[in-house]
């Protein structure tokens, strides 16, 4: 069984959001960090500030991404083709590995527990999430940063349409919710926006940017079993779709035979904007918000094959406890589009604003 | 927890396909560190790196490293001895940093130039988690399949995550690895940050002027250890703990006392219920930069104490390998408990006297080791130990 895992704090900083980030990022850390870099470093103290958790604490960290810091490898690499080996930027080195997002976000917050990058297209934040979750439940971390981060360049996407990868409509943005158990939860009084109930990821047959023929998932069911609840209690269904029809048809046979006899309303809530890998946290935590005394299905399928589910309770599922009680009395669940942290933030007297950062002070 | 087996071993080395030729070249101390042939290195100061010599097999419509990792998964899951029907739950998880790069890499390079370049098919795989897909569909594994990137300690993190899968009852069992083709931009970037020895690098010794780097892949099957004895399965060793930590100091240097290193290793030490003393090995991630040779040695000083421990660096034979080190590395530990040899470590002619341990110079030596240990250290302060218990 393990520890139930709650969800106290989330982060989503979208790529237009750049106000929010200059306000989160330091002039020392926007000369130094790449703009995925500081997206990400953003994000994370927006959902630690909304937890409200001291960072000087062991904190570990799990980051879905599907394309790292590209935008900074293509700096990198178009350094040396213009100037040969004497154009080669020692700093933007270290960016060309997609672990550079959690290595600076781990600098900036301090998280000095277990961190963890995974690259997977399509549903890299649901997959660090649901690990997250794992992870929490069975003890090996108490509390942590999970989600994602995205920043895909043009001719990435481009050259990836031309080799066939899908047509998928992507933005830019990074987004965490902290995770921590219950109990710690409850002993540090904090707000519980909801819980995950249950997580699973699996792989269904498909080949490598395929989109696979089976619509039996396992992934479902385990998360559903390991939340012990049937998919009756699902209220809402958050998908991965954005725009690209072969694989949001095969989502939907997934789900539709999943979820049997019933069809809960399905929401994507990336559309028409496009999906980033930290879209995956908004979604667990409106799932959260919006599940009254249900349930939400968090789920993503990728081409290729990889699929994650989580189900999400709200605050009212949580058993009552004093840290729940006034929210469960509450006339509706905590908004989390206007949560606590960012209020805060845009209530506050904001630092100078900052140049917006360049790649050229690397050069 | 359950306790987690090794039951399958899988290599492609610089020494060629196979654990076998991988034994050979570790134990015999051969240093496979040559001209760099792959790519074009006019104009850098290091010129040579530890290439997977020719006939890596495979279709070439595959990227160099999507060929190298299935060449290595096949062969751990045909030395387990498990079939395709065993493989719809088992777990696959896959450490890697640079993709299908060197073939992206390569069409970039033309189309910057002004040369007309089709897009190769590879280019859609030039993402790490390309080869977990092409050996998940190729080889039909099922459970949950996922691909970490922790730098240099990839390869490694895939062996703990896997095992945390299998030691707490998610699957039955995982295929784990890590790997990595030489790319240009790793060549580059290393050569940048003038971190390159350009002779072959020389871990531990008083002399050392930094790495060189490598390529491969490595892979193990890691199983439940009922479920592997049930079924009459050879097990070469028990993965009894593993730990995994983040600086949180710098992107690109370690702490300076190690602080990240050392809770990896009590961590490790700690799930797998054993005193310091008792490990007698240790595979050390021993790249060959001054500072990471030092800042190790003083971390593996305050875990175990100064002297008994012995030492050794896979990377003098292999360079450092990136996303398949920490495999391959940790393969070489699983091989010396199961062959009661140590590897040497490779040109290490003056011993640094900064580094208190015997670490094994040139000659491998006979050894019957309980306990070992294989540490992986990665840009960001990516820092992972995997502690193996001989078989019983």
């Amino acid at each position: 069984m393990g520890h139930r895992v709650v969800i106290t704090g989330i982060g989503v900083v979208d790529g237009h959001a750049s106000g929010v980030v200059s306000r989160l990022v330091d002039e020392s850390e926007a000369r130094r960090l790449s703009r995925m870099c500081q997206m990400t470093v953003a994000a994370g103290r927006l959902a630690l500030a909304d937890a409200g958790l001291d960072t000087r604490g062991e904190l570990a960290l799990l980051v879905g991404t599907e394309f790292g810091d590209m935008v900074s490898t293509i700096a990198f690499v178009d350094g040396y083709l213009r100037r040969g080996p004497t154009g080669l930027s020692p700093l933007l080195f270290p960016h060309t590995v997609m672990n550079t997002m959690a290595a600076a976000t781990a600098i900036a917050v301090s998280a000095r527990d277990l961190s963890l990058t995974l690259n997977v297209p399509t549903v890299a934040g649901e997959l660090a999430i649901a690990r997250a979750a794992m992870a929490v439940r069975t003890g090996r971390i108490g509390v942590c940063l999970a989600g994602g981060a995205d920043e895909p360049p043009a001719l990435v996407l481009d050259a990836l349409r031309e080799a066939g990868a899908g047509a998928e409509v992507r933005d830019e943005g990074a987004g965490f919710v902290v995770l921590e158990s219950l109990d710690a939860a409850r002993a540090r009084g904090a707000r519980i926006l909801g819980e995950i109930a249950g997580a699973a990821w699996r792989a269904l047959p498909a080949r490598p940017h395929g989109i696979g023929r089976a619509a039996r998932s396992r992934a479902i069911a385990v998360a559903l079993e390991e939340a012990g609840a049937g998919v009756a209690e699902i209220g809402c269904v958050y998908t991965s779709a954005n725009g690209d029809g072969p694989r949001e048809e095969w989502e939907r046979a997934l789900l539709d035979r999943a979820l049997a006899p019933h069809r809960p309303p399905q929401r994507a809530l990336c559309l028409p904007a496009g999906r980033h890998s930290g879209l995956a946290a908004r979604s667990v935590a409106t799932a959260a918000s919006e599940a009254g005394d249900r349930l939400g299905l968090v789920h993503a399928v990728a081409r290729g094959g990889n699929q994650v589910a989580i189900v999400v309770a709200g605050p009212r599922r949580v058993a009552p406890s004093r840290a729940v009680e006034a929210l469960a009395s509450a006339e509706a669940p905590p908004r989390l589009a206007r949560s606590r942290a960012i209020e805060g933030l845009a209530s506050a007297e904001a630092p100078p604003r900052l140049a917006p950062p360049s790649l050229a002070h690397w050069a | 927890m359950r306790p987690v087996a090794v039951t399958g071993l899988g290599v492609v080395s610089p020494f060629g396909a196979g654990v076998k030729a991988y034994w050979e070249g570790i134990s015999g101390g051969v240093c496979a560190i040559r001209p760099i042939t792959l790519i074009d290195t006019e104009g850098f100061r290091c010129r040579i790196a530890a290439e997977v010599p020719d006939g890596v097999g495979g279709s070439t419509r595959r990227s160099r490293a999507d060929r190298l990792a299935l060449a290595a998964a096949r062969e751990a899951l045909d030395d387990a001895g498990i079939g395709r029907p065993d493989r719809t739950e088992a777990a696959l998880i896959v450490g890697a940093v640079g993709g299908g790069m060197l073939e992206a890499e390569a069409w970039y390079w033309q189309r910057a130039r002004g040369v007309p370049a089709p897009l190769p098919r590879a280019l859609a795989s030039s993402f790490p988690s390309a080869h977990a897909d092409v050996i998940g569909s190729v080889l039909g594994l099922g459970g949950p399949r996922e691909t970490v990137v922790t730098a240099c300690s990839s390869g490694a993190a895939s062996l703990a995550m896997a095992a945390d899968l299998v030691a707490d009852g998610v699957v039955p069992l995982a295929l784990a690895g890590g790997v990595d083709a030489l790319t240009r931009i790793c060549f580059m970037g290393f050569n940048a940050l003038k971190l390159l020895d350009p002779a072959p690098c020389r871990p531990f010794d008083r002399d050392r002027r930094g790495m060189s780097i490598g390529e491969g892949a490595a892979f193990m099957v890691l199983e439940d250890v009922v479920r592997a004895r049930a079924r009459a399965a050879p097990v070469y060793a028990e993965l009894a703990g593993h730990g995994m930590t983040s600086d949180a100091f710098h992107v690109t240097s370690p702490h300076p006392k190690g602080e990240g290193m050392v809770r990896a290793m009590r961590a490790a030490l700690r799930e797998a219920r054993v005193a310091a003393s008792a490990v007698g090995y240790a595979n050390a991630h021993g790249t060959a930069t001054p500072q990471n040779d030092r800042i190790e040695a003083l971390a593996m000083r305050e875990v175990f104490g100064e002297g008994r421990l012995l030492v050794s660096s896979t990377k003098s034979m292999i360079g450092h390998t990136m996303a398949a080190a920490g495999t391959l590395e940790a393969v070489a530990t699983v091989l010396t408990l199961v062959n009661e040899v140590i590897p040497p470590t490779a040109r290490l002619e003056t011993p640094d006297p900064e580094i208190p341990f015997d670490c094994v110079p040139r000659v491998a030596r006979e050894a019957a080791v309980e306990l070992a240990i294989s540490n992986s250290f990665g840009f960001g302060g990516q820092n992972v130990t995997l502690l193996f218990r001989r078989a019983a």
